[in-house]
């Protein structure tokens, strides 16, 4: 990557802090405390993550920094300018530039360039001097390439990289950036860490306000927040040691000390370090220590603190159906694949009317379909074949314009396949006649459900599905109050409130009911824990194994390759288009180089297995794909050989009632240790 | 992705037209477009069809592609040319069928508005394809410039114009997943009257209506943020400039054109 970007300002005096925030309080015109005294002061050139869950006032904070909220009580100095003075904001935006959430909502023109160019003309700076910024910082975060290209055709990091280029061109001594990967993939997400921390060692000062923990290791200093007030500060290692307080904040922590936390409970104690490479070392150091004294250490481990073996618990025996490639399996039952793809192509193109996509129209601007064909090629979805069987779950992965969405749309019969079949419960996607039976079966939860609310009331918006089917006023009543129960809300306090004033979390919770309540038997959900909390997660992941175990079927999107791991029987990879993997979690992440070549990540377990082996951990044959089937892997290896029988890949598929995310404290509860913490 | 709505016509190609400075394309495009109203002899019409013609193959457009987008108002043209060519009664007569006279001012009529009003069609698709929307915003503002002065809000309304192009995309994206969200619920947006159907309207038209909102607070924050104020005190990234061998040129044609255009008018 060029480093000819932005530099800091000269005008720089050496003396004064990037920020410094006296006792400052935030309430909202609706009574919202959102800050209440918080003081703080940033040190030029450092790299300061903000974490909090939802409603800490993270976002807040980041937005009274380059005074588009002023302090109700307290002062703010950005670059020892108080934000309240309001002839002066202009040069502290144009000093702290800022990176917002939403990538389409921070774009005003459609080419790239011009975007890009957008602070720099507010600035009324020369013409030559910004295509200067321009080029440079489109250069500094490598989409040089795309300078012509619509943002509209921009993949979501791609998009967020755009919005940092516009925020460099205002050569900011300062960059803030309001959860700019809340949206993205880990690919998107990877990009956009890479760009802050080169930037911050150009000397550009960086507030990353962020939930994602990882994101955390990158900074030298990390600010917790919770409920509008600062109860964490300091570096990374320092704020990590404090593990308890920051569970009960809701917020994730770094799977390398989630591992720690299962050693210690299965009798293995180690540093917690939350850089996976030192922890590695740690744990190596633990094991080679136990191996040491094997015969007591054996006889220390508390035998419950194992999880029960769940070889059993992979419940369904028709998931090898799911691996014959042609749909329905071998299996010993006669019902049809819940979902089956057979050899289905799929391209936009040929959906377009004819008559207006001539000869001509395929010539017309060339450089925005370059850029689309670059993003996913001719075909959308090209031969792909693979079945969901009865009541298992799949897992659908692979990054933007791999084709994941098309699959959806297809699965749910809402557009018709080019080439091949899609059979739904038995039922041809193309057979009309039984469109009807066909929507009763299956049930579709779209990305970001909550934006599909519209009615005036809860009730309303969970009945519109089964008011549809054209069911009795009493049926309706019973199912929109068993489907706001199986998603954790309190059916009669949330049925006469406007769906619109909810939080995301119970936005997200009615959505999720509006189509449960159709009651269907395969369900397709895209994302279903995008921006979600760490509890909203947890509650989603139960929710789905609640379901999945009363027999639903599902295909589900995602791109944690730990949800994955931990809830699908089934993967199937996409790559531009095609399946490019499909088989057990086990299976498909034997594949690492192959995963990785398509820029696919591998489960964090599996991932800090790599680290403890070459670490010199012994853990032979063990393919975890589960902190926990980790750890046992490890406790096993530290008390050697002889005990070491628990067959590795078995424990791996354990996504049993162990897993911790299940018990995390709800937020209410967080409040109390948070008290105590203090 | 399916809904791809793109805005304009622009076809991206390397021409003498595309290359022009937009302002003077904009007002030479219309300086002809006017030109064709007074277009009334034949030697006129040859004139000013040789001038598209010429615009046309200079400009490496295809001539498909601009008859494509004139195509909507075929119909209409067909429809003047009938009236004129039947209903215009003065003249020597041409064809007589039985009640039905075609006269020579009538079949005249019939090819004189339907050329020149084609002509004047084909030209003005041209300045769309081969200008993008973004450069034709930047001159329609820049020509506008001196009517700020009496209070018009010409930077704005660019401005606007300019997030308008940007946001179709978006919404367009949006309302397709809405439509597949709420089929997949069962709504039914088939077979029905009016008022069932405008019923029918409103799980889509709530949530679009919301994120456009959304999306309206949002950028409002985020245009702040990279210091908007108003759209006067800017300096632009595409300064738009007159340059005489080329623009020039253009003008000097363009206004040879006219001469000749008005020669053949008095002289003829």
């Amino acid at each position: 990557m060029p480093r000819n970007g932005a530099e800091a300002a000269p005008a720089a005096q050496p003396g004064v802090p990037a920020a410094c925030l006296e006792n400052v309080q935030v309430t909202y015109p609706d009574g919202t405390e959102a800050l209440r005294g918080v003081s703080l002061t940033i040190a030029r050139g450092s790299y300061t993550c903000v974490v909090g869950g939802n409603g800490s006032g993270k976002s807040t904070l980041a937005q009274l920094l380059n005074a588009l909220i002023v302090p109700t009580r307290g002062r703010v100095r950005t670059f020892g300018i108080d934000t309240a003075d309001e002839s002066r904001q202009m040069e502290i935006r144009s000093r702290a530039a800022m990176v917002f959430q939403h990538p389409d909502d921070q774009m005003v023109t459609s080419v790239v360039a011009d975007d890009v160019a957008f602070g720099p003309e507010n600035l009324a700076l020369p013409q030559p001097e910004i295509a200067a910024r321009v080029d440079e910082s489109l250069a500094a975060v490598a989409l040089s390439d795309l300078a012509l290209a619509d943002p509209s055709d921009l993949s979501g990091g791609q998009k967020q990289r755009v919005a940092i280029a516009g925020a460099l061109a205002m050569h900011p001594d300062l960059l803030i950036l309001d959860e700019p990967a809340a949206m993205l993939d880990v690919r998107g997400r990877r990009g956009i860490r890479r760009v802050c921390r080169e930037l911050n060692e150009r000397g550009i000062t960086v507030v990353h306000v962020t939930h994602f923990m990882d994101d955390v290791l990158d900074a030298d200093r990390v600010v917790v927040l919770s409920r509008g007030q600062v109860v964490l500060d300091g570096a990374p290692e320092e704020v990590f040691a404090h593990e308890d307080t920051v569970r009960s904040l809701n917020l994730d922590l770094p799977a390398s000390l989630t591992l720690a936390d299962k050693l210690e409970a299965r009798g293995l104690r180690v540093p917690h370090r939350a850089r996976e490479a030192e922890l590695a070392r740690a744990v190596a150091d633990a094991v080679e220590t136990r191996q040491g004294g094997s015969a007591q250490a054996a006889s220390s481990l508390p035998h419950d603190a194992v999880p029960a073996a769940d070889a059993a618990d992979k419940k369904n025996p028709a998931t090898g159906a799911a691996l014959s490639p042609d749909g329905i399996g071998p299996g010993a039952s006669a019902e049809p694949a819940a979902i089956a793809f057979e050899h289905v192509s799929f391209s936009y193109a040929a959906l377009a009317p004819k008559r207006r996509r001539g000869l001509f129209l395929r010539k017309r601007n060339r450089l925005r379909r370059a850029a689309e064909a670059a993003a996913r090629g001719p075909w959308a979805l090209e031969d792909a074949s693979f079945s969901v069987a009865p009541g298992s779950l799949t897992a659908l992965i692979g990054h933007t314009g791999a084709g994941k969405s098309t699959v959806i749309e297809l699965a749910c019969a809402l557009k018709a396949p080019t080439h091949g079949h899609v059979r739904v419960a038995g039922i041809d996607t193309d057979n009309l006649a039984q469109r009807r039976e066909l929507r009763r079966a299956i049930g579709y939860v779209a990305q970001l459900p909550e934006r599909q609310l519209f009615a005036e009331t809860v009730y309303d918006d969970v009945a519109f599905g089964p008011r549809n089917l054209g069911l009795a006023d009493e049926e309706v009543r019973t199912r929109v109050r068993e489907a706001l129960e199986l998603v954790g809300l309190d059916a009669d306090a949330i049925c006469g409130r406007s769906p619109f004033a909810l939080s995301g979390g119970q936005q997200r919770g009615v959505a999720l009911a509006g189509v449960l309540a159709l009651k269907p038997r395969i369900l397709v959900l895209d994302e279903p824990m995008a921006g979600l909390d760490p509890a909203g997660r947890a509650r989603t992941v139960a929710l789905l194994r609640r379901l999945n175990e009363q027999g639903t079927a599902m295909l589900v999107v995602t791109h944690s390759m730990d949800d994955a791991a931990a809830l699908a029987d089934q993967l199937v990879v996409l790559d531009h288009g095609r399946v490019a993997l499909q088989g057990t979690p086990a299976e498909v992440f034997a594949q690492e180089s192959e995963l990785r070549r398509m820029g696919l990540g591998i489960p964090s377990a599996l991932r800090i297995a790599h680290k403890l082996s070459s670490a010199g951990v012994p853990l032979p044959g063990a393919q975890p794909l589960t902190l926990d089937a980790l750890a046992d892997a490890v406790v096993s290896a530290a008390n050697g050989p002889a005990r070491g029988a628990r067959p590795p890949v078995a424990a791996a598929a354990s996504a049993g009632p162990a897993d911790p995310a299940l018990h995390r404290p709800d937020a209410a509860k967080g409040g109390e240790h948070l008290g105590a913490a203090r | 992705m399916a809904l791809r709505v793109s805005v304009g016509q622009y076809f991206s190609a390397d021409s003498p037209i595309h290359r022009l400075d937009p302002r003077v394309k904009l007002a030479l495009t219309l300086a002809y477009m006017l030109s064709c109203f007074f277009v009334a002899n034949p030697a006129m019409l040859a004139l000013a069809g040789a001038a598209a013609l010429a615009l046309v193959r200079l400009s490496r457009v295809p001539a498909g592609l601009l008859l494509r987008s004139v195509r909507p108002i075929f119909f209409f043209l067909v429809l003047t040319s009938v009236f004129n060519l039947f209903f215009v009664c003065t003249g020597n007569p041409l064809v007589q069928l039985g009640p039905v006279s075609v006269t020579y001012d009538g079949a005249w009529a019939a090819v004189l508005y339907s050329l020149r009003f084609l002509f004047l069609l084909v030209v003005g698709a041209l300045l769309m394809c081969t200008t993008t929307p973004i450069a034709l915003t930047d001159a329609a503002e820049s020509l506008m410039a001196p009517f700020a002065r009496w209070g018009l809000p010409v930077h704005d309304v660019a401005l606007i114009m300019s997030i308008a192009l940007r946001f179709v995309p978006t919404l367009s994206r949006e309302a397709e997943n809405v439509v597949a969200a709420q089929t997949a619920r069962g709504a039914d947006l088939e077979n029905k009257g009016a008022i069932a159907y405008a019923r029918a309207c409103v799980p889509l038209v709530v949530p679009l209506f919301a994120s456009a909102l959304r999306h309206a607070e949002n950028l409002g924050r985020a245009m702040d943020a990279r210091c908007y104020t108003d759209g006067a005190h800017r300096t632009r990234y595409h300064v738009m400039r007159f340059e005489p061998a080329r623009d020039g040129v253009a003008v000097a044609v363009a206004a040879g054109y006219l001469v000749l255009l008005v020669a053949c008018a008095v002289l003829l």
